[in-house]
């Protein structure tokens, strides 16, 4: 048995979540500001707040408007999620979510859906340009990140970590180099623990953020809830981000073709019905 | 007069084409009972065990381990 070093833990609470970094030899401080760089981010990401980043954004469509680094950086791995998922990844959701009334986050009360109808989202790369230092939305089109957001960070994070490192944003995780042991980094995933070495995971549930016969998680070909015979899924990927988008693919397109996609997606996967 | 021959000419060609193409996938068939979609489970050397509320399976670059895991992936 390889012997441990000493891990190093900070956690806090920020994006709506719980997030965890770790790290063998970091100082306190490299664990501060990963914090802070999470919170402004987070801040920067939110949809529900009219003065962040995107949320202006989603208010400009129809007119090309410039972009930090970070988001276009995010929007261009978004169209790449659409791209690797066949359309089952489209953050383009936000019209489906204020459908179903899921305008603010849940601790401040029980969503009211609406009558609105919205029907298939459309095709995210067209609803959604990006170019150098700028992006356009077509009109009538919003952007919610999401996941793809928290999966992206985790692994940004990991840069500034150091090589040896791991960081857990609500469960989007990114593990980066050999672990306290050498092995990797000993991560639960459906109840059993599993090593990852430069892999991240994630997970996609219906079970949580779910009101009435609502939930959080919209199907693009529908427009609504996903009811695909999947509640949860579970994977473990290259990439944090990777493992965001497969896990939310997987969920969607269903039960019987799970298996199939996460053998050609993922590194390992849990598929509860 | 030409003009038959003409037609005879593209009718024989087009007949000789198709006969020629039907023989030419059926004697290259890889396989004729593949199934539709590739057995990629059985392929790409995963296992499979019974977890918690659902089936949990590792492909070959992921391991399972009794160490105690420093933190999960979970639904938030």
């Amino acid at each position: 048995m390889p012997r441990s070093a000493l891990v190093d833990a900070h956690h806090f609470e920020a994006m709506g979540t719980n997030c965890s970094l770790f790290g063998v030899g970091l100082s306190r401080g490299r664990l501060l500001e990963g914090e802070f760089w999470v919170r402004r981010m987070g801040a920067r990401l939110t949809r529900f707040s009219p003065d962040s980043e995107l949320s202006r954004f989603n208010t400009s469509a129809g007119r090309w408007i410039d972009i930090s680094a970070e988001l276009e950086a995010l929007l261009r791995e978004s169209l790449r999620a659409f791209e690797t998922s066949a359309g089952l990844v489209n953050v383009a959701v936000l019209p489906s979510m204020a459908a179903i009334g899921y305008t603010r986050p849940l601790a401040f009360g029980q969503p009211l859906a609406t009558d609105a109808r919205v029907g298939p989202l459309a095709a995210l790369p067209d609803a959604l340009s990006v170019r150098p230092g700028a992006a356009r939305l077509e009109p009538g089109a919003g952007i919610d990140l999401g996941g793809i957001a928290k999966g992206w960070m985790a692994d940004r994070l990991l840069e500034s970590l150091g090589p040896n490192a791991l960081a857990n944003l609500g469960g989007d995780l990114s593990a980066g180099g050999i672990g306290p042991a050498g092995t990797g980094w000993p991560v639960g995933l459906a109840g059993v623990t599993v090593l990852l070495r430069d892999q991240g995971a994630a997970t996609s549930s219906v079970r949580r953020r779910q009101w009435g016969e609502h939930h959080h998680l919209i199907d693009p070909r529908t427009g609504l809830p996903a009811r695909t015979g999947l509640e949860e899924v579970s994977v473990v990927a290259a990439s944090g981000v990777e493992a965001e988008v497969v896990a939310k693919a997987a969920l969607l397109v269903g039960r019987e073709l799970a298996p199939v996609y996460c053998a050609t997606h993922a590194l390992a996967w849990w598929l509860s019905p | 007069m030409r003009t038959v021959f003409l037609k005879l000419g593209a009718t024989v060609l087009t007949v000789a084409t198709t006969l020629l193409s039907a023989l030419y996938v059926t004697s290259h068939l890889k396989n004729p009972a593949a199934p539709l979609q590739p057995a990629v489970l059985t392929a790409s050397g995963a296992s499979t065990v019974s977890a918690p509320g659902g089936s949990l399976t590792f492909g070959p670059s992921v391991q399972p381990s009794n160490v105690q895991p420093v933190t999960s992936t979970y639904a938030s």
